[in-house]
């Protein structure tokens, strides 16, 4: 295991250079809407936090952790200062794997497909499209957190943006719960499939892992549940769902490698038991159960083949 | 000799964690931890009970394996809400070691 003030302060140096916790600058990480037809008016404001985005930074960064994890450096005090220079920037690049970026980008399109289906009305605005800090503060950095939480709310709120689509756990939770406690100031925010309105007679089964903050900080497990049942898809629930869901291990891979695929090996046998395709509903859920499990996808991948098939 | 801080869980309100006298060391929450850790964090509740602030600096590593995903705090039957007060001791540790620079 590493020690956490160093991962905790690269993050947070790069968080405070470049608002997002690899230090690469922002156009390279999100530039999935580039061929995209999107709306720039609209009643609600697309806000992805880019994390979908960094999935394939974050894989480069934790698949070089895991090979030091248990070399000398890691028990060295000054890995703060061996890590920041071998894994961010020049390296970085290098380590970027094509399927990840591929996943990422499809997520995003899928999701506009599936709102310009049910006929949201929406804009995005890729400056005003930020990430939300969510790291830090899980990781107990309130400073830094708050500091960037911050500029990222009043940016929305000099742009007059009350209404906001999130689409991954971590950022709604940071957006509806985070924002209003510790910055005071407050946005109605929707997770993309709160808005869909979607019918059909699928006849798939399916078995869904509740990410923690949706099922159980945000409470919103039945949303995707309903929503899948009005489209004829049944689901196989599992004991360890909703309130009760078991987390994926993806949060512990900063820290220990070791340790995430521990829980996550605990989690896919749960999953895995019914036989049916999984699906995920946030992006580190998903790079994480994917490692040990082929039978997966992301339910905004999954709807949007639904409505477009 | 271990020292004991009386004013720990006064000290850690500021750091937004005031629920650990509320436990009652049933062990629900290292039962039902996805990091199947021996006593985790059921004992980090005992040692801010006790005041054993060193023993928290001593473990202070196994704290940040915490997951912030809430199941404890979901299982607890007292409502003591160990997940927040592991967040809560993460931040008292993590203040404590940028004011030091002890590492
Ligand atoms: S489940 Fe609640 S009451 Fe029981 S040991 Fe854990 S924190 Fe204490
Ligand atoms: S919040 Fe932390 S202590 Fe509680 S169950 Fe999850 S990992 Fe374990």
């Amino acid at each position: 295991m590493f020690n956490p003030k160093d991962i905790i302060d690269i993050l947070a140096e790069n968080v405070k250079k470049t608002k997002n916790p690899f230090g690469v600058n922002k156009q390279k990480i999100n530039s999935w809407y580039v061929n995209e037809d999107l709306p720039d008016k609209g009643e609600y404001l697309l806000f992805t936090g880019l994390m979908y985005q960094m999935i394939p930074y974050i894989e480069a960064v934790t698949s070089q952790l895991g090979k030091i994890e248990d070399s000398k450096f890691s028990k060295y005090s000054s890995l703060g200062r061996f890590v920041p220079r071998s894994l961010t920037n020049i390296s970085l690049n290098a380590l970027i794997s094509k399927n990840n970026v591929d996943f990422s980008n499809e997520v995003l399109k899928s999701i506009i497909t599936l709102l310009k289906n049910s006929n949201i009305d929406f804009l995005y605005s890729p400056d005003l499209d930020q990430y939300s800090g969510i790291l830090l503060y899980d990781l107990g950095d309130e400073k830094y957190f708050k500091a960037h939480a911050r500029t990222v709310a009043n940016t929305l709120y000099q742009h007059n943006i009350s209404k906001i689509i999130t689409v991954d756990p971590h950022t709604t939770y940071a957006l509806k719960v985070l924002y209003p406690k510790y910055i005071g100031i407050n946005f109605e925010v929707y997770t993309y499939f709160e808005l869909l309105n979607l019918t059909g007679d699928l006849e798939k089964e399916v078995v869904l892992h509740d990410p923690c903050f949706y099922g159980r900080y945000l409470e919103l497990s039945h949303v995707p549940r309903n929503l899948l049942k009005n489209m004829g898809v049944e689901i196989k629930d599992i004991l360890r769902n909703g309130k009760f869901t078991h987390c994926c291990g993806g949060p512990a891979e900063s820290l220990s490698p070791k340790l995430a695929s521990k829980i996550r090996e605990n989690r896919v046998k749960q999953l895995k038991e019914t036989n049916k395709l999984i699906l995920t509903m946030c992006p580190i859920c998903y790079t994480n159960l994917r490692k040990s499990t082929s039978n997966i996808m992301d339910l905004a991948i999954f709807l949007k083949d639904c409505v477009t098939t | 000799m271990r020292i004991i801080n009386p004013n720990l869980e006064n000290k850690l309100k500021k750091f937004g964690s005031d629920t650990a006298h509320i436990c009652f060391n049933c062990g629900t929450c290292a039962a039902i931890c996805p990091l199947f850790e021996t006593s985790f964090p059921r004992k980090f509740m005992r040692y801010i009970q006790i005041g054993a602030e060193d023993k928290i600096m001593d473990e202070k590593l196994e704290l940040f394996k915490c997951l912030h995903c809430g199941l404890c705090t979901s299982s607890c039957p007292k409502g003591a809400d160990p997940g927040e007060v592991m967040l809560g001791l993460k931040r008292f540790v993590l203040d404590k070691l940028r004011r030091n620079q002890d590492v």
